[in-house]
Protein backbone atom coordinates (compact mmCIF):
# COMPACT_ATOMS: atom_id res chain seq x y z
CA UNK A 1 0.00 0.00 0.00
CA UNK A 2 1.53 3.33 -0.71
CA UNK A 3 2.71 5.73 2.42
CA UNK A 4 0.83 8.67 4.30
CA UNK A 5 2.01 11.70 3.47
CA UNK A 6 2.45 11.78 7.49
CA UNK A 7 4.77 8.69 8.21
CA UNK A 8 3.81 9.19 11.85
CA UNK A 9 0.65 7.66 10.60
CA UNK A 10 2.28 4.60 9.08
CA UNK A 11 4.23 3.68 12.01
CA UNK A 12 1.00 4.33 14.39
CA UNK A 13 -0.67 1.89 12.21
CA UNK A 14 1.89 -0.84 11.79
CA UNK A 15 2.55 -0.08 15.44
CA UNK A 16 -1.03 -1.39 16.37
CA UNK A 17 -0.89 -4.63 13.73
CA UNK A 18 2.47 -5.65 15.26
CA UNK A 19 0.50 -5.72 18.59
CA UNK A 20 -1.99 -7.93 17.09
CA UNK A 21 0.19 -10.15 15.51
CA UNK A 22 2.08 -10.50 18.88
CA UNK A 23 -1.57 -11.25 20.59
CA UNK A 24 -1.85 -13.87 18.07
CA UNK A 25 1.25 -15.74 18.95
CA UNK A 26 0.74 -15.75 22.28
CA UNK A 27 -2.79 -17.27 21.83
CA UNK A 28 -1.67 -19.81 19.34
CA UNK A 29 1.11 -20.91 21.99
CA UNK A 30 -1.77 -20.55 24.91
CA UNK A 31 -3.39 -23.28 22.73
CA UNK A 32 -0.32 -25.58 21.98
CA UNK A 33 0.55 -25.46 25.63
CA UNK A 34 -2.89 -26.17 26.74
CA UNK A 35 -3.44 -29.06 24.60
CA UNK A 36 0.03 -30.42 25.14
CA UNK A 37 -0.57 -29.77 29.11
CA UNK A 38 -3.50 -32.09 28.46
CA UNK A 39 -1.91 -34.49 26.43
CA UNK A 40 1.37 -35.15 28.88
CA UNK A 41 -0.79 -34.54 31.96
CA UNK A 42 1.08 -32.09 33.24
CA UNK A 43 -0.30 -29.73 35.58
CA UNK A 44 2.48 -27.16 36.04
CA UNK A 45 2.03 -25.97 32.18
CA UNK A 46 -1.37 -26.38 32.58
CA UNK A 47 -1.04 -23.87 35.43
CA UNK A 48 1.14 -21.50 33.15
CA UNK A 49 -1.12 -21.24 30.17
CA UNK A 50 -3.64 -19.66 33.43
CA UNK A 51 -0.92 -17.27 34.53
CA UNK A 52 -0.17 -16.10 30.89
CA UNK A 53 -3.46 -15.20 29.98
CA UNK A 54 -3.49 -11.74 31.47
CA UNK A 55 -0.54 -10.90 29.20
CA UNK A 56 -2.78 -11.19 26.91
CA UNK A 57 -5.36 -9.24 27.87
CA UNK A 58 -3.09 -6.54 28.66
CA UNK A 59 -2.18 -6.66 24.81
CA UNK A 60 -6.00 -6.36 24.00
CA UNK A 61 -6.15 -3.14 26.27
CA UNK A 62 -3.53 -1.83 24.43
CA UNK A 63 -4.97 -2.32 21.10
CA UNK A 64 -7.80 -0.73 21.94
CA UNK A 65 -6.23 2.28 23.62
CA UNK A 66 -3.84 2.16 20.37
CA UNK A 67 -6.72 2.29 17.95
CA UNK A 68 -8.77 5.16 20.25
CA UNK A 69 -6.06 7.45 19.91
CA UNK A 70 -5.57 7.01 16.18
CA UNK A 71 -9.09 7.98 15.61
CA UNK A 72 -8.80 10.81 17.99
CA UNK A 73 -5.65 11.99 16.35
CA UNK A 74 -5.80 11.13 12.44
CA UNK A 75 -9.83 10.48 11.98
CA UNK A 76 -9.19 7.78 9.76
CA UNK A 77 -11.10 7.35 6.60
CA UNK A 78 -11.77 4.23 4.03
CA UNK A 79 -8.98 1.35 4.06
CA UNK A 80 -7.53 2.93 7.06
CA UNK A 81 -10.80 3.52 8.88
CA UNK A 82 -11.08 -0.56 8.66
CA UNK A 83 -8.10 -1.16 9.62
CA UNK A 84 -8.44 0.26 12.78
CA UNK A 85 -12.08 -0.94 13.53
CA UNK A 86 -10.33 -4.39 12.44
CA UNK A 87 -7.92 -4.36 14.88
CA UNK A 88 -10.76 -3.61 17.51
CA UNK A 89 -12.58 -6.69 16.40
CA UNK A 90 -9.70 -8.98 16.06
CA UNK A 91 -8.46 -8.17 19.37
CA UNK A 92 -11.43 -9.01 20.83
CA UNK A 93 -11.61 -12.39 19.09
CA UNK A 94 -7.98 -13.22 20.12
CA UNK A 95 -8.87 -12.43 23.67
CA UNK A 96 -11.88 -14.49 23.70
CA UNK A 97 -9.93 -17.68 22.30
CA UNK A 98 -7.28 -16.82 24.81
CA UNK A 99 -9.93 -17.18 27.05
CA UNK A 100 -10.73 -20.67 26.13
CA UNK A 101 -7.64 -21.81 26.17
CA UNK A 102 -7.18 -20.70 30.03
CA UNK A 103 -10.48 -23.11 30.37
CA UNK A 104 -8.52 -25.99 28.25
CA UNK A 105 -6.42 -25.70 30.83
CA UNK A 106 -8.31 -25.40 33.98
CA UNK A 107 -10.14 -28.45 32.81
CA UNK A 108 -7.00 -30.11 31.98
CA UNK A 109 -5.73 -29.61 35.61
CA UNK A 110 -9.46 -31.64 36.74
CA UNK A 111 -8.76 -34.25 34.45
CA UNK A 112 -5.57 -35.33 34.97
CA UNK A 113 -6.71 -36.56 38.73
CA UNK A 114 -9.56 -39.06 36.50
CA UNK A 115 -8.67 -42.07 34.51
CA UNK A 116 -8.27 -41.67 30.79
CA UNK A 117 -10.77 -41.97 27.66
CA UNK A 118 -8.38 -42.70 25.28
CA UNK A 119 -9.82 -42.32 21.75
CA UNK A 120 -11.83 -39.46 23.26
CA UNK A 121 -8.85 -37.65 24.16
CA UNK A 122 -7.13 -38.28 21.01
CA UNK A 123 -10.35 -36.72 18.75
CA UNK A 124 -9.73 -33.95 21.05
CA UNK A 125 -6.46 -33.55 20.26
CA UNK A 126 -7.08 -33.41 16.18
CA UNK A 127 -10.07 -31.29 17.02
CA UNK A 128 -7.68 -28.27 18.62
CA UNK A 129 -5.04 -29.02 16.04
CA UNK A 130 -7.17 -28.20 13.30
CA UNK A 131 -8.39 -24.94 14.94
CA UNK A 132 -4.71 -24.14 16.01
CA UNK A 133 -3.66 -24.41 12.24
CA UNK A 134 -6.66 -21.87 11.35
CA UNK A 135 -5.65 -19.39 13.70
CA UNK A 136 -2.35 -19.40 12.22
CA UNK A 137 -3.49 -19.34 8.62
CA UNK A 138 -6.00 -16.61 10.18
CA UNK A 139 -2.80 -14.07 10.88
CA UNK A 140 -1.17 -15.13 7.81
CA UNK A 141 -3.81 -13.74 5.98
CA UNK A 142 -4.44 -10.75 8.44
CA UNK A 143 -0.76 -9.85 7.53
CA UNK A 144 -0.92 -10.78 3.94
CA UNK A 145 -4.48 -9.35 3.42
CA UNK A 146 -5.18 -12.56 1.24
CA UNK A 147 -9.01 -13.00 1.23
CA UNK A 148 -8.63 -16.71 -0.79
CA UNK A 149 -7.02 -17.92 1.96
CA UNK A 150 -9.37 -15.80 4.50
CA UNK A 151 -12.14 -17.45 2.40
CA UNK A 152 -10.65 -21.10 3.01
CA UNK A 153 -10.48 -20.70 6.78
CA UNK A 154 -14.44 -19.52 6.89
CA UNK A 155 -14.78 -22.90 4.45
CA UNK A 156 -12.40 -25.06 7.06
CA UNK A 157 -14.96 -23.90 10.40
CA UNK A 158 -17.55 -26.35 8.91
CA UNK A 159 -14.95 -29.38 9.53
CA UNK A 160 -14.18 -27.80 12.86
CA UNK A 161 -18.36 -27.68 13.29
CA UNK A 162 -18.59 -31.65 11.79
CA UNK A 163 -15.48 -33.13 14.01
CA UNK A 164 -17.39 -31.59 16.95
CA UNK A 165 -20.53 -33.18 16.46
CA UNK A 166 -18.90 -36.06 15.76
CA UNK A 167 -17.09 -35.54 19.21
CA UNK A 168 -20.15 -35.31 20.66
CA UNK A 169 -21.96 -38.34 19.37
CA UNK A 170 -18.65 -39.87 20.50
CA UNK A 171 -18.78 -38.43 24.40
CA UNK A 172 -22.37 -39.40 24.46
CA UNK A 173 -21.52 -42.96 23.62
CA UNK A 174 -18.69 -43.73 26.23
CA UNK A 175 -21.59 -42.16 29.00
CA UNK A 176 -23.89 -44.72 28.42
CA UNK A 177 -21.74 -47.49 28.20
CA UNK A 178 -20.31 -46.68 31.28
CA UNK A 179 -21.30 -43.92 33.74
CA UNK A 180 -17.95 -43.91 35.29
CA UNK A 181 -16.89 -41.86 32.55
CA UNK A 182 -19.67 -39.62 32.60
CA UNK A 183 -17.88 -37.07 34.79
CA UNK A 184 -15.00 -37.48 32.48
CA UNK A 185 -16.71 -36.57 29.59
CA UNK A 186 -18.67 -33.81 30.70
CA UNK A 187 -15.50 -32.01 31.17
CA UNK A 188 -13.79 -33.38 27.69
CA UNK A 189 -17.16 -32.28 26.21
CA UNK A 190 -16.94 -28.68 27.68
CA UNK A 191 -13.26 -28.92 26.18
CA UNK A 192 -14.53 -29.49 22.94
CA UNK A 193 -16.91 -27.06 23.15
CA UNK A 194 -14.39 -24.49 23.96
CA UNK A 195 -12.12 -25.29 21.00
CA UNK A 196 -15.58 -25.04 18.43
CA UNK A 197 -16.18 -22.16 19.80
CA UNK A 198 -12.61 -20.90 19.46
CA UNK A 199 -13.20 -21.66 15.33
CA UNK A 200 -15.81 -19.37 15.42
CA UNK A 201 -13.60 -16.67 16.87
CA UNK A 202 -11.18 -17.33 13.76
CA UNK A 203 -13.59 -17.47 11.29
CA UNK A 204 -14.88 -13.85 12.49
CA UNK A 205 -10.49 -12.57 12.13
CA UNK A 206 -10.71 -14.09 8.97
CA UNK A 207 -14.02 -11.90 7.81
CA UNK A 208 -11.86 -9.33 8.88
CA UNK A 209 -9.48 -9.84 6.18
CA UNK A 210 -12.38 -9.23 3.76
CA UNK A 211 -13.77 -6.52 5.36
CA UNK A 212 -10.15 -4.67 4.90
CA UNK A 213 -9.67 -5.71 1.83
CA UNK A 214 -13.39 -5.02 0.29
CA UNK A 215 -14.85 -3.27 2.85
CA UNK A 216 -17.64 -5.45 3.19
CA UNK A 217 -18.30 -8.43 5.49
CA UNK A 218 -19.11 -11.63 3.68
CA UNK A 219 -22.76 -11.85 2.97
CA UNK A 220 -24.07 -15.18 2.92
CA UNK A 221 -24.71 -16.20 6.76
CA UNK A 222 -22.94 -19.57 7.38
CA UNK A 223 -25.16 -22.15 8.72
CA UNK A 224 -23.42 -23.77 11.61
CA UNK A 225 -23.37 -27.22 11.70
CA UNK A 226 -24.37 -27.59 15.09
CA UNK A 227 -26.88 -30.73 15.22
CA UNK A 228 -26.29 -31.51 18.90
CA UNK A 229 -29.19 -29.26 19.92
CA UNK A 230 -31.47 -31.64 18.24
CA UNK A 231 -29.65 -35.29 19.24
CA UNK A 232 -31.61 -37.44 20.47
CA UNK A 233 -29.47 -40.07 22.77
CA UNK B 1 -22.14 11.66 9.85
CA UNK B 2 -25.91 12.17 8.60
CA UNK B 3 -27.59 9.29 8.77
CA UNK B 4 -27.36 6.39 6.29
CA UNK B 5 -30.74 6.46 4.54
CA UNK B 6 -30.17 10.51 4.05
CA UNK B 7 -27.09 9.80 2.09
CA UNK B 8 -27.95 7.35 -1.02
CA UNK B 9 -27.24 9.70 -4.01
CA UNK B 10 -30.14 10.04 -6.29
CA UNK B 11 -29.59 11.03 -9.59
CA UNK B 12 -33.71 11.54 -10.41
CA UNK B 13 -34.40 14.82 -10.61
CA UNK B 14 -31.05 17.02 -10.52
CA UNK B 15 -31.75 20.59 -9.03
CA UNK B 16 -28.46 21.15 -11.90
CA UNK B 17 -26.52 19.53 -14.24
CA UNK B 18 -23.68 19.57 -16.29
CA UNK B 19 -22.80 17.43 -18.93
CA UNK B 20 -19.53 17.28 -21.07
CA UNK B 21 -18.51 20.13 -19.15
CA UNK B 22 -15.10 21.59 -20.45
CA UNK B 23 -12.91 24.93 -19.53
CA UNK B 24 -10.18 26.42 -20.93
CA UNK B 25 -8.19 29.08 -19.77
CA UNK B 26 -6.69 30.39 -22.82
CA UNK B 27 -5.06 27.12 -24.00
CA UNK B 28 -4.96 25.29 -20.78
CA UNK B 29 -7.92 22.98 -20.12
CA UNK B 30 -8.77 22.81 -16.17
CA UNK B 31 -11.83 20.93 -16.19
CA UNK B 32 -12.45 17.87 -18.39
CA UNK B 33 -15.97 16.39 -19.92
CA UNK B 34 -17.18 16.35 -16.18
CA UNK B 35 -20.89 15.48 -15.87
CA UNK B 36 -22.18 15.58 -12.67
CA UNK B 37 -25.66 15.59 -10.83
CA UNK B 38 -26.69 17.86 -7.96
CA UNK B 39 -29.91 17.24 -6.20
CA UNK B 40 -32.00 19.92 -4.84
CA UNK B 41 -31.96 20.02 -1.07
CA UNK B 42 -29.41 18.38 0.05
CA UNK B 43 -25.34 19.26 -0.04
CA UNK B 44 -22.59 18.36 -2.30
CA UNK B 45 -19.33 18.53 -1.31
CA UNK B 46 -16.64 18.90 -3.98
CA UNK B 47 -13.35 17.43 -3.15
CA UNK B 48 -9.84 17.34 -4.71
CA UNK B 49 -6.26 18.40 -4.49
CA UNK B 50 -5.40 22.19 -4.82
CA UNK B 51 -5.43 23.42 -8.57
CA UNK B 52 -7.52 20.43 -9.25
CA UNK B 53 -10.87 22.55 -10.98
CA UNK B 54 -13.08 22.89 -8.10
CA UNK B 55 -13.75 26.01 -8.26
CA UNK B 56 -13.51 26.02 -12.00
CA UNK B 57 -16.27 24.08 -11.61
CA UNK B 58 -18.26 25.73 -8.94
CA UNK B 59 -17.76 29.48 -10.92
CA UNK B 60 -19.28 27.77 -14.17
CA UNK B 61 -22.54 27.12 -12.33
CA UNK B 62 -23.45 30.59 -11.42
CA UNK B 63 -21.37 32.09 -15.13
CA UNK B 64 -18.92 33.61 -12.48
CA UNK B 65 -16.40 32.46 -15.31
CA UNK B 66 -17.91 34.67 -17.73
CA UNK B 67 -16.30 37.59 -15.79
CA UNK B 68 -12.29 35.76 -16.49
CA UNK B 69 -11.95 36.50 -20.01
CA UNK B 70 -9.28 34.30 -21.38
CA UNK B 71 -11.81 31.02 -19.88
CA UNK B 72 -13.85 29.50 -22.19
CA UNK B 73 -16.78 27.00 -21.34
CA UNK B 74 -17.94 24.06 -23.51
CA UNK B 75 -20.32 21.65 -22.88
CA UNK B 76 -23.67 22.15 -20.88
CA UNK B 77 -25.84 23.05 -17.51
CA UNK B 78 -28.80 22.30 -16.99
CA UNK B 79 -30.41 24.58 -14.19
CA UNK B 80 -34.01 23.83 -13.65
CA UNK B 81 -34.74 22.07 -16.82
CA UNK B 82 -32.68 25.07 -19.04
CA UNK B 83 -28.97 25.53 -20.69
CA UNK B 84 -28.05 28.44 -17.72
CA UNK B 85 -26.51 30.32 -21.09
CA UNK B 86 -30.05 31.04 -22.20
CA UNK B 87 -30.17 32.87 -18.41
CA UNK B 88 -29.80 36.33 -17.92
CA UNK B 89 -26.52 36.61 -16.02
CA UNK B 90 -27.46 38.55 -13.18
CA UNK B 91 -31.00 37.18 -12.80
CA UNK B 92 -29.23 33.59 -12.68
CA UNK B 93 -26.97 34.40 -10.09
CA UNK B 94 -29.84 35.66 -7.76
CA UNK B 95 -30.86 32.28 -7.70
CA UNK B 96 -27.79 30.73 -7.93
CA UNK B 97 -26.09 32.64 -5.22
CA UNK B 98 -22.50 32.39 -3.84
CA UNK B 99 -20.24 32.89 -0.91
CA UNK B 100 -17.04 33.10 -0.77
CA UNK B 101 -13.39 31.64 0.85
CA UNK B 102 -12.73 35.12 2.49
CA UNK B 103 -15.92 36.62 4.42
CA UNK B 104 -16.23 39.99 2.05
CA UNK B 105 -19.49 42.04 3.15
CA UNK B 106 -20.13 45.37 1.43
CA UNK B 107 -18.74 48.62 3.82
CA UNK B 108 -22.14 49.35 4.73
CA UNK B 109 -24.50 48.52 7.33
CA UNK B 110 -25.47 45.08 8.16
CA UNK B 111 -28.94 46.18 6.83
CA UNK B 112 -27.62 47.57 3.54
CA UNK B 113 -25.82 44.34 2.61
CA UNK B 114 -28.77 41.82 3.20
CA UNK B 115 -31.32 44.73 1.04
CA UNK B 116 -28.58 44.88 -1.74
CA UNK B 117 -29.50 41.96 -3.79
CA UNK B 118 -33.61 42.61 -3.22
CA UNK B 119 -32.98 46.17 -3.68
CA UNK B 120 -31.55 45.84 -7.36
CA UNK B 121 -33.49 43.13 -8.09
CA UNK B 122 -36.96 44.63 -7.44
CA UNK B 123 -37.79 41.90 -5.48
CA UNK B 124 -40.10 44.41 -2.41
CA UNK B 125 -42.28 47.07 -2.85
CA UNK B 126 -41.61 49.04 0.60
CA UNK B 127 -39.28 49.45 3.77
CA UNK B 128 -42.28 47.07 5.56
CA UNK B 129 -41.79 44.06 2.64
CA UNK B 130 -38.01 44.79 2.92
CA UNK B 131 -37.53 44.69 7.04
CA UNK B 132 -39.70 41.46 6.49
CA UNK B 133 -37.00 40.18 4.05
CA UNK B 134 -34.18 41.21 5.90
CA UNK B 135 -34.96 39.61 9.03
CA UNK B 136 -36.19 36.61 7.32
CA UNK B 137 -32.37 35.91 5.53
CA UNK B 138 -30.09 37.19 8.92
CA UNK B 139 -32.38 34.47 10.56
CA UNK B 140 -31.89 32.01 7.88
CA UNK B 141 -28.30 33.06 8.20
CA UNK B 142 -28.43 31.70 12.04
CA UNK B 143 -27.31 35.54 13.48
CA UNK B 144 -30.43 37.49 13.39
CA UNK B 145 -30.09 37.27 17.32
CA UNK B 146 -27.06 38.28 17.42
CA UNK B 147 -27.09 41.48 15.31
CA UNK B 148 -31.14 42.51 15.38
CA UNK B 149 -30.11 45.42 17.81
CA UNK B 150 -27.48 46.38 15.54
CA UNK B 151 -28.77 46.77 12.40
CA UNK B 152 -27.33 49.95 11.45
CA UNK B 153 -23.54 49.29 12.27
CA UNK B 154 -21.33 48.06 9.28
CA UNK B 155 -21.18 44.81 8.60
CA UNK B 156 -17.12 45.15 8.62
CA UNK B 157 -16.96 45.64 12.35
CA UNK B 158 -18.10 42.15 12.75
CA UNK B 159 -16.24 38.80 13.56
CA UNK B 160 -14.81 36.54 10.72
CA UNK B 161 -17.63 34.11 11.69
CA UNK B 162 -20.13 36.37 11.93
CA UNK B 163 -18.91 38.20 8.31
CA UNK B 164 -19.58 34.79 6.64
CA UNK B 165 -22.88 34.64 7.76
CA UNK B 166 -23.72 37.93 7.21
CA UNK B 167 -22.22 36.99 3.34
CA UNK B 168 -24.73 33.77 3.73
CA UNK B 169 -27.54 35.81 4.72
CA UNK B 170 -27.14 38.17 1.78
CA UNK B 171 -26.68 35.71 -0.60
CA UNK B 172 -30.30 33.92 0.52
CA UNK B 173 -31.79 37.76 0.59
CA UNK B 174 -32.29 37.11 -2.63
CA UNK B 175 -34.11 33.77 -2.29
CA UNK B 176 -31.77 31.96 -4.38
CA UNK B 177 -32.78 27.84 -5.13
CA UNK B 178 -28.91 26.89 -5.06
CA UNK B 179 -26.09 28.10 -2.69
CA UNK B 180 -22.35 27.96 -3.87
CA UNK B 181 -19.75 27.95 -1.16
CA UNK B 182 -15.85 27.91 -2.03
CA UNK B 183 -14.22 27.11 1.17
CA UNK B 184 -16.57 29.00 3.10
CA UNK B 185 -15.01 28.04 6.20
CA UNK B 186 -11.41 28.34 5.59
CA UNK B 187 -10.54 32.03 7.27
CA UNK B 188 -12.62 30.93 10.19
CA UNK B 189 -11.76 29.10 13.53
CA UNK B 190 -13.22 25.84 15.04
CA UNK B 191 -16.00 27.49 16.84
CA UNK B 192 -17.38 29.66 13.83
CA UNK B 193 -16.49 26.41 11.57
CA UNK B 194 -18.98 24.66 13.41
CA UNK B 195 -21.31 27.45 13.53
CA UNK B 196 -21.04 27.83 9.62
CA UNK B 197 -22.06 23.74 9.32
CA UNK B 198 -25.00 23.66 11.36
CA UNK B 199 -26.14 26.74 9.20
CA UNK B 200 -25.15 24.77 6.51
CA UNK B 201 -26.56 21.70 7.88
CA UNK B 202 -29.93 23.87 8.10
CA UNK B 203 -29.68 25.29 5.46
CA UNK B 204 -29.91 21.82 3.16
CA UNK B 205 -34.05 21.68 4.09
CA UNK B 206 -34.55 24.68 1.74
CA UNK B 207 -31.86 25.14 -0.78
CA UNK B 208 -29.57 22.85 -3.24
CA UNK B 209 -25.79 23.53 -1.73
CA UNK B 210 -22.49 22.93 -3.28
CA UNK B 211 -19.84 23.10 -1.26
CA UNK B 212 -16.06 23.26 -1.85
CA UNK B 213 -13.60 22.51 1.48
CA UNK B 214 -10.39 21.04 2.00
CA UNK B 215 -11.94 19.44 4.88
CA UNK B 216 -12.23 16.24 4.46
CA UNK B 217 -14.18 16.16 7.96
CA UNK B 218 -16.24 18.87 6.82
CA UNK B 219 -17.27 17.23 3.82
CA UNK B 220 -17.76 13.94 5.67
CA UNK B 221 -19.87 15.81 8.50
CA UNK B 222 -21.85 18.21 5.95
CA UNK B 223 -22.59 16.83 2.60
CA UNK B 224 -25.04 13.93 1.43
CA UNK B 225 -23.03 13.62 -1.51
CA UNK B 226 -19.37 13.84 -2.76
CA UNK B 227 -17.32 14.55 -5.72
CA UNK B 228 -13.80 14.31 -5.95
CA UNK B 229 -12.38 16.01 -8.31
CA UNK B 230 -8.55 14.90 -9.81
CA UNK B 231 -6.51 17.01 -12.36
CA UNK B 232 -10.03 18.59 -14.07
CA UNK B 233 -11.56 15.04 -14.17
CA UNK B 234 -14.20 14.33 -12.13
CA UNK B 235 -13.09 10.66 -10.89
CA UNK B 236 -15.60 9.53 -8.79
CA UNK B 237 -19.10 10.60 -7.02
CA UNK B 238 -21.43 9.44 -4.85
CA UNK B 239 -23.05 9.09 -1.52
CA UNK B 240 -20.70 10.79 1.01
CA UNK B 241 -20.20 7.49 3.29
CA UNK B 242 -19.39 5.24 0.74
CA UNK B 243 -17.04 7.64 -0.64
CA UNK B 244 -15.46 7.92 3.04
CA UNK B 245 -15.55 4.50 3.86
CA UNK B 246 -15.34 2.23 0.74
CA UNK B 247 -14.09 4.73 -2.56
CA UNK B 248 -14.44 2.81 -5.67
CA UNK B 249 -11.28 4.49 -7.23
CA UNK B 250 -8.13 4.39 -6.01
CA UNK B 251 -7.09 7.97 -6.41
CA UNK B 252 -9.82 8.96 -4.29
CA UNK B 253 -8.59 5.99 -1.70
CA UNK B 254 -5.43 7.71 -1.79
CA UNK B 255 -6.33 11.53 -1.18
CA UNK B 256 -9.02 11.19 1.47
CA UNK B 257 -6.79 8.92 3.25
CA UNK B 258 -3.99 10.99 3.45
CA UNK B 259 -1.73 8.87 0.94
CA UNK B 260 0.76 10.16 -1.94
CA UNK B 261 -1.04 10.31 -4.97
N1 LIG C 1 -8.10 32.95 -13.65
C1 LIG C 1 -7.32 31.94 -14.04
N2 LIG C 1 -6.48 32.07 -15.07
C2 LIG C 1 -5.69 31.05 -15.49
N3 LIG C 1 -5.66 29.84 -14.92
C3 LIG C 1 -6.47 29.63 -13.87
C4 LIG C 1 -7.33 30.67 -13.37
N4 LIG C 1 -8.03 30.17 -12.34
C5 LIG C 1 -7.61 28.88 -12.17
N5 LIG C 1 -6.69 28.55 -13.09
C6 LIG C 1 -6.02 27.24 -13.24
O1 LIG C 1 -7.01 26.24 -13.42
C7 LIG C 1 -6.71 25.09 -12.66
C8 LIG C 1 -7.86 24.81 -11.69
O2 LIG C 1 -7.89 25.85 -10.72
P1 LIG C 1 -9.01 25.97 -9.62
O3 LIG C 1 -8.87 27.28 -8.97
O4 LIG C 1 -10.33 25.62 -10.19
O5 LIG C 1 -8.55 24.81 -8.63
P2 LIG C 1 -9.11 24.42 -7.20
O6 LIG C 1 -9.41 22.97 -7.24
O7 LIG C 1 -10.20 25.33 -6.79
O8 LIG C 1 -7.83 24.64 -6.28
P3 LIG C 1 -7.72 25.19 -4.77
O9 LIG C 1 -8.10 24.02 -3.93
O10 LIG C 1 -6.27 25.52 -4.62
O11 LIG C 1 -8.64 26.35 -4.63
C9 LIG C 1 -5.38 25.36 -11.99
O12 LIG C 1 -4.38 24.78 -12.76
C10 LIG C 1 -5.29 26.87 -11.98
O13 LIG C 1 -3.94 27.27 -12.04
MG1 LIG D 1 -10.41 26.81 -5.24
Amino acid sequence: MEKHIVSQFDSDLEAIQAHILKMGGLVEMAISEAMRAFVQKDTELAQSVRAQDSAIDALEELINEDAARVIALRAPTAVDLRIILSVIKVSANLERIGDYAKNLAKRTGVLIQMNEIEDASNALRRLAREVELMLKDALDAYVQRDVALAEDIISRDNDVDQMYNGLFRQFITFMMEDPRNITGCMHLHFMAKNIERMGDHVTSIAEQVIFIVTGELPSEPRDKADETSSFKA
Amino acid sequence: MLDAAEKTPAVINPKIFARGLNVFYGKKQAVFDVDLDVIDRSVTSLIGPSGCGKSTFLRCLNRMNDTITSCSVNGSIIFDGQEIAEYDPVYLRSRIGMVFQKPNPFPKSIYDNVAYGPRIHGMVRNKGELDDLVEDALRKGAMWDEVKDRLDSVGTGLSGGQQQRLCIARAIATKPEVLLMDEPCSALDPIATAQIEELIHELRKNFCVIIVTHSMQQAARVSENTAFFHLGNLVEFGATQKIFTNPDDPRTESYITGRIG
